[in-house]
C-alpha cells in the first residue's frame, strides 16, 4: 500500500504497553494508516429502516441504474436509491492530513471540521465531525454552508445523523474559501444556524 | 488471542441464508460491507459515481449468487470480496473509460499481486472498523482520518483525555483480534 501519514503511534498508545502487545497495535496501527478511511456512503446508498416516500432531490437519471434497482427491488428494501446527492469524497485524498480543522458549535451540539488540501480544480474536501444534532425525520437533512456573517451563501452538501446525534461525513466546498468569513449548518430548507462556526 | 464473537451470525452464516431468499440477512450483510465494497470500488475505478453503481452491480450479484457460496470451502469474507471484485471488473468491461482505468505509467503500490493484497488488507481493515462499538469507532476516526490530536479529540468530545487514550487502546486492541490473521 501506499505511503500515507497517520497520527504519532507513541502519543496514541504511551509507554505503558510494551513487548509483544506493543509490536501488534504498532502493526494494526501501520494496517488503520496504509488501509486509509473507509469511504462514507452518500445518502442513495445508506441503509434505512424502511421504505419511505421521499422527492428525489437531484436524481441522476440512469437507465443502467433503474435496472439493478429493479433487479434488486425485491431484496434490497434497506437500499434507497436516488434519495439524492452526495458532494465529492475523492478517495485519493482521504487519507491525507487537514489543512485546517474548523470548530463549530450550536445549542447542545457541535462539530469538527477538517478541511483538506484543495485540488487541482478547485475543490476543498472536507470531513465533518457532528455531535448532539437531533436526528431528522426520514426525507429531511442537515446542510453545511460557506458563510458571510452568518448568512448562509454557498451549499456544501447535506447529511444526516444517528439516534445518538452523531456522524462523520465527507463533505466537499468547491469555491474560493477567502471569499467567505465562516461556516454554518442549516436544516435543509431553512437559513437558521443551527451551527456556527466558533 | 483472537476474540470470537458468540451468538453473532457470521457472514458465512448470512450468505448461506440469503442462499434461501433471507432479506434480513442480505440487510445485516449490506450493512457490514457496503462500505469495504464501495472502497473496493473507487480504488479499482476512481471515479465516485461509477464506484456507487458498482456497489449496487456487486451486491444484486451477492444476492443471485448466494447460492455458490460453500461454507465448507472457507469463510464468507474472501467469497463476497471476490464477488464484489468480479462485479466491479464486469462493470467496467461493459461501460469501460479509459481515463479510470488504472494509468499506465509504474504506480506506488507496485505491481498487479501488491495492488490486489493491499486492496484485501484495506476491504478486512474496513470491515474491521464496521465492528468497533459506537463508543470507540470516533476516536479511532478522528485520530487517523481526521487529523485531531488526542487532546483535540478529547475536547471535541467533551471527554477527559485519559478516557480517549483509554478507548484508543482498547479500539486498537479489539482491531488487532479482528485482523489476527492479517497480522501473522
Amino acid at each position: 500500500m501506499s505511503e500515507r501519514s497517520g497520527p504519532d503511534f507513541d502519543e496514541l498508545i504511551g509507554t505503558e504497553v510494551e513487548g509483544e502487545e506493543r509490536e501488534r497495535l504498532l502493526r494494526v496501527h501501520e494496517l488503520l494508516i496504509a488501509a486509509g478511511p473507509p469511504p462514507e456512503l452518500p445518502p442513495a446508498l445508506e441503509p434505512v429502516e424502511e421504505i419511505a416516500p421521499v422527492v428525489p432531490l437531484r436524481p441522476r437519471p440512469s437507465r443502467r441504474r433503474l435496472a439493478v434497482a429493479a433487479v434488486l427491488a425485491a431484496a434490497l428494501a434497506v437500499m434507497a436509491f436516488g434519495l439524492g446527492f452526495f458532494v465529492g469524497d475523492r478517495g485519493d485524498a482521504q487519507a491525507v492530513q487537514p489543512e485546517r480543522v474548523i470548530e463549530m458549535t450550536g445549542q447542545d451540539a457541535r462539530a469538527s471540521l477538517a478541511i483538506l488540501p484543495v485540488d487541482e480544480a478547485g475543490n476543498w474536501p472536507m470531513r465533518m465531525t457532528v455531535q448532539g444534532l437531533p436526528r431528522l425525520a426520514n426525507g429531511e437533512e442537515y446542510e453545511l454552508w460557506l458563510s458571510r456573517r452568518g448568512k448562509p451563501i454557498k451549499p456544501c452538501g447535506t447529511f444526516v445523523v444517528t439516534d445518538e446525534g452523531r456522524t462523520v461525513v465527507a463533505l466537499n466546498a468547491p469555491y474560493k474559501l477567502k471569499n467567505f468569513d465562516g461556516w454554518v449548518v442549516t436544516r435543509r430548507g431553512s437559513e437558521e444556524a443551527l451551527l456556527e462556526t466558533v | 488471542m483472537r476474540v470470537v464473537a458468540t451468538g453473532v451470525a457470521t457472514d458465512g452464516d448470512l450468505i448461506v441464508r440469503i442462499a434461501d431468499g433471507d432479506r434480513n440477512a442480505f440487510e445485516e450483510l449490506y450493512r457490514r460491507y457496503a462500505r469495504p465494497v464501495l472502497g473496493l470500488a473507487l480504488r479499482r475505478i476512481g471515479d465516485r459515481g461509477r464506484a456507487e453503481d458498482a456497489v449496487q452491480d456487486a451486491f444484486a450479484a451477492v444476492w443471485r449468487s448466494a447460492r455458490s457460496y460453500k461454507p465448507e470451502r472457507g469463510a464468507g469474507a474472501p467469497w463476497l470480496y471476490t464477488v464484489a471484485r468480479n462485479a466491479i471488473v464486469d462493470g467496467l468491461r461493459r461501460t469501460p473509460e479509459p481515463a479510470a482505468e488504472a494509468p499506465d505509467t509504474a504506480s506506488p503500490e507496485g505491481g498487479p499481486p501488491e495492488r490486489a493484497e493491499a486492496s484485501w488488507l484495506a476491504w478486512r481493515v474496513h470491515r474491521a472498523l464496521e465492528e468497533l462499538p459506537e463508543h470507540e469507532r470516533p476516536v479511532i476516526e478522528l485520530a487517523y482520518y481526521g487529523g485531531l490530536s488526542q487532546s483535540e479529540i478529547a475536547d471535541f468530545l467533551s471527554l477527559p483525555l485519559g478516557t480517549v487514550k483509554t478507548r484508543t487502546r482498547a479500539a486498537l486492541a479489539r482491531l488487532a483480534d479482528e485482523l489476527d490473521e492479517e497480522l501473522r
